[in-house]
């Protein structure tokens, strides 16, 4: 059964990349490879999805850092509730959300016109950059970040630390700053990563909202030059992979390091 | 969720329920620590007098608007239908009455089917693989291979999976033209581009997204439950029966729906494969809101979604009713 | 969720009948030898177990009396001897047809039944009735003091009462032997102390032949009959409780089981001098040269003295007795025991001399440099 699921699970990749590099009439080449940073909108929707992705994680870790901790320390009771509602889109199918954020960015024109909230609504479309996908994106990293992050806080003993921290009269704000978030490093790397390798890959949202990103450039690409958008699948993935093996390293380094 | 889409699931192995949460031995009185967690405590409100819940604020706020809203708006306006002569907005169910028939009828059915019997597959021989690997007692090096490979290849998915196996079993495949060249075979009528190549596709992920959600499960399944059967007289086939059985079934299940729930909301994986030519509602969603000739057309889809969106409903609530019937023990 | 105390017991629950009225049977170990890749384990241990007895074997971890347990119990297979019960060979019987009852360190409960199914999971497994089941728990969980407690799940409870039920689950199949594997290592000091008390009582009104894992010494000198001192793989002694801490047959007995002074002595004419005195030898004599006298802190005696030799370092008031640390010439350090109240005087800082009760002493090969 081994066998088979090794070959079932290797073969892909295998066959992908020798997809890629032979040659007409044999032979191997890296024409494919070193014609995707030239490709016709190449480098757009990728940058694009980088900046998309960096923006994505500032929004995430703003966001659920302060309200993980504040769950744990203070308001033990909502945990129930936020933890609900954070994985809540780990079940929810991606494209309901989206037929849903494309109806309420549609009341901009039918409701709202000519008000600032309508001109609010547009800018957040900007083909360029599009800030409505870093807001639904970061509704899809949710259960991601809330994870990665909760596993930090329940690892180390955080009340002790912070009361500590004020009973040396240090403000809520510097808590955050100079013990929180140091103690918490590798899982707020952990989380930022896991973020990053989502929107680097996210289809359904950018492809329904009409957005030009790294994956659906991929797609387009396809139909015309099949060995080049799969060379870039491949890349994608080698660059996903990295991100993921680098957090599984530092998952294993954590337990010696924040061993009490 | 699509791995595709929304990319990883490395921290859902922190998602099996521990089985094994039984007090630490201690003596004395559990009840003692108090409830949980809750040690010396400020109170709900700081030194300066802000309440903590204030700091909540912005994340329900974030929540409520791009999370609840744009699902109540699906749910609100599925029921809205546009008249195509005066192009007047009414209440409506007939965007709701025509998502229950034809082709879409067919696809959420088709949708239903493959998730379903994906999930099932990759189950059972997820199950296999982590039963392997855990007993594998002098197996260390397989089984950090296997998890770690597990890890990244839950999170294969989307637009380069279908790619890849394009590459290898497509029409243009390396491996459909090694069959056809070298030995005069075709792939013996399987289509990549059909609803079994695309449950072949899907196992892909599925199988190693069963894997890192059940292995921490088995692992908390202690020695000492199995020896303690054994010793109270227990064959092997009773202590499945009346402990091991019973103590995986909650996490099983969790772990199948949530590949139900994966596959079902697949859609970068079965547009970057087939397009539309297979029956899923997807697909048939995509259809609808790309459609601009078709008056109505985007209540349709709304109306669609809704449906996906009552399915995945229905089975969590289900889920919960099996988790809370078979898990007593936990409350 | 609440659990009151586990409740102390003034006045013992009777046992059931058909538990209490049957002799216990003998158990024997011959030349078990058992090997984890290059570590012996067991090195072809014999020991015999008489009906009834309640034994424990002692000693550090990895000393092989766990896998000593487990081989009884048929959980481990050993490479070599034999395991015999009332005369039988029973090394090749199945763990589950071997009919012996074993409480675990801790975590042993099945956490998806409740107490009352946990206890009467050997009867179930036996297909016995509903109604047996439901009285036989009963009853076993009135001898634990936990009757009140049957329908609470095991993460309900305390480590101690998850221990009480482990034992009421081992004996409620009536097993011939009751082995118990370190099961209260897991558990606080206070809880410790009642439950071992606990698990003697029962097990001296069910006359069951008993053996006890422990790595504490004050534990299997406080509850066994016999207590069998192991260390790798091999029984250094097997004795009664106060003989193995009056007599200890070797020098590793005598310095795991109790405290133990080591003073500098030298051998005399087949005696020993130790702190200026003679003293006959216990045991062995090592050859010739500087040795160690092994000296219980009770044996030694300490009296104020301007001009004497040594100096109270610290005092640690124990009750009715107090335990002096008394530096002595040379880097030596003794630990004297003294009738706290006649030894007010004996301070931190005084200067005293150090005496030597009248008896044979054990003599140890001087420690390597």
């Amino acid at each position: 059964m081994l066998l088979v699921l090794g070959v079932y699970f290797i073969g892909p990749i295998v066959a992908s990349v020798w997809f890629t590099v032979r040659r007409v009439g044999g032979g191997v080449t890296a024409t494919y490879y070193s014609a995707i940073p030239g490709a016709d909108g190449f480098a757009d929707a990728f940058l694009r999805s980088l900046l998309l992705a960096v923006l994505t994680v500032v929004l995430v870790l703003l966001l659920m850092i302060p309200t993980v901790v504040l769950v744990e320390l203070r308001l033990p009771r909502l945990r129930p509730t936020v933890e609900i509602l954070t994985l809540l889109p780990l079940v929810l199918p991606p494209i309901a959300l989206v037929v849903g954020v494309r109806s309420v960015l549609s009341w901009a024109p039918d409701y709202f016109y000519g008000t600032p909230l309508a001109s609010a609504f547009y800018a957040l479309q900007q083909p360029s950059l599009p800030w409505i996908l870093v807001l639904v994106y970061g509704v899809l990293a949710l259960p991601f970040a809330y994870r990665a992050l909760d596993a930090g806080v329940r690892g180390v003993d955080l009340r002790t630390l912070t009361e500590a921290a004020r009973g040396l009269g240090a403000s809520w704000p510097r808590v955050l700053a100079t013990v929180v978030v140091p103690v918490l490093r590798t899982s707020v790397l952990n989380a930022a990563f896991l973020t990053v390798a989502l929107v680097m890959g996210e289809f359904t949202v950018a492809n329904i909202l009409g957005f030009t990103t790294f994956p659906t450039w991929i797609v387009q690409t396809g139909g015309e030059h099949p060995q080049l958008s799969v060379s870039v699948s491949i890349l994608s993935l080698a660059i996903t992979w990295a991100l993921l093996l680098l957090i599984s390293a530092l998952d294993r380094r954590r337990p010696t390091e924040e061993a009490t | 969720m699509d791995p595709g889409d929304v990319g990883l699931s490395t921290t859902l192995r922190a998602n099996a329920p521990d089985p094994a949460h039984q007090d630490p031995a201690r003596g004395g009185d559990p009840a003692a620590a108090g409830p949980g967690r809750a040690g010396p405590r400020t109170g709900a409100r700081g030194r300066r007098g802000v309440p903590a819940w204030l700091g909540l604020v912005p994340f329900f706020l974030y929540i409520t608007l791009f999370l609840l809203l744009p699902i109540g708006a699906v749910a609100v306006e599925a029921f809205r239908g546009t008249d195509p002569v005066t192009f007047a907005t009414t209440w409506s169910t007939s965007s709701i009455a025509q998502v229950t028939q034809g082709a879409y009828r067919r696809a959420y059915l088709g949708s239903l089917e493959l998730s379903l019997i994906a999930a099932v597959v990759a189950a059972v021989l997820g199950m296999a693989l982590a039963v392997v690997i855990v007993n594998a007692r002098r197996g260390r090096a397989l089984r950090r291979l296997v998890l770690t490979a597990s890890g990244v290849l839950a999170n294969f998915g989307g637009v380069p999976l279908a790619f890849a196996f394009l590459a290898t079993i497509g029409n243009a495949g390396v491996v459909t033209a090694l069959l056809q060249n070298r030995f005069g075979l075709g792939l013996g009528g399987f289509s990549l581009y059909s609803m079994t190549g695309l449950g072949l596709v899907y196992l892909y992920f599925l199988i190693p997204l069963m894997v890192l959600t059940i292995v921490p499960a088995l692992e908390a399944l202690r020695p000492q439950w199995r020896e303690a059967a054994e010793n109270l007289g227990a064959t092997g086939r009773q202590y499945w029966r009346h402990v091991g059985g019973p103590v995986l079934l909650p996490p099983v299940l969790g772990a199948t729906m949530l590949l139900f729930a994966s596959s079902f909301a697949a859609y970068a994986t079965a547009k970057a494969l087939v397009g539309s030519s297979v029956p899923l509602v997807t697909l048939q969603i995509a259809n609808a809101l790309s459609s601009n000739v078709v008056v109505g057309s985007e209540n349709l889809g709304k109306a669609l979604a809704l449906g996906m969106v009552l399915l995945v409903g229905v089975v969590m609530v289900f889920y919960a009713w099996v988790q809370r019937r078979t898990q007593r023990w936990l409350s | 969720m609440t659990a009151a105390p586990a409740p102390v017991h003034v006045l013992a629950a009777a046992a059931p009948a058909d538990l209490r009225d049957r002799p216990g049977v003998d158990v024997r170990l011959q030349g078990l030898t058992r090997r984890y890749g290059s570590l012996l384990a067991l090195d072809g241990l014999d020991l015999d177990i008489t009906g009834g007895e309640f034994l424990a074997l002692l000693g550090p971890s990895g000393c092989g009396k766990t896998t000593a347990l487990r081989a009884i119990a048929g959980f481990d297979r050993p490479d070599g001897g034999r395991v015999l019960v009332d005369g039988r060979d029973i090394t090749d019987v199945p763990a589950s047809k071997r009919d012996m009852g074993m409480v675990f360190q801790a975590y042993s409960l099945f956490p998806n039944l409740n107490v009352a199914e946990n206890v009467a999971f050997g009867l179930r497994v036996r297909h016995r009735g509903k109604a047996e089941r439901a009285r036989r728990a009963g009853e076993l969980l009135e001898l634990v003091g936990l009757a009140d407690r049957a329908d609470r799940y095991p993460h309900q409870l305390s480590g101690g009462q998850q221990q009480r039920v482990a034992l009421a689950r081992a004996l409620a199949v009536a097993p011939q032997v009751l082995l118990l594997d370190e099961p209260l290592s897991a558990l606080d000091a206070q809880v410790r102390v009642q439950l071992r008390e606990e698990i003697r009582r029962i097990q001296l009104e069910l006359g069951i032949t008993t053996v006890f894992v422990t790595h504490d010494q004050a534990e299997a000198l406080s509850v066994a009959d016999r207590v069998g001192v192991l260390r790798s793989g091999r029984l250094e002694q097997v004795a009664s409780p106060s003989d193995l801490y009056e007599r200890p047959a070797t020098v590793f007995v005598a310095q795991f089981v109790g405290t133990m002074n080591r003073l500098p002595a030298r051998v005399v004419d087949g005696g020993a001098e130790v702190l200026g005195v003679r003293r006959p030898v216990a045991g062995d004599v090592p050859s010739g040269g500087p040795v160690l006298a092994l000296v219980r802190p009770e044996a030694l005696s300490v009296t104020a003295d301007a001009a004497g030799p040594g100096r109270i370092v610290t005092r640690t008031f124990s009750g009715a007795v107090s335990r002096l640390a008394v530096a002595l010439p040379g880097g030596v350090e003794v630990q004297v025991d003294v009738a706290s109240a006649d030894s007010q005087d004996l301070t931190p800082g005084t200067a005293v001399t150090v005496g030597l009760a009248e008896r044979p002493v054990l003599l140890a090969p001087p420690e390597p440099a």
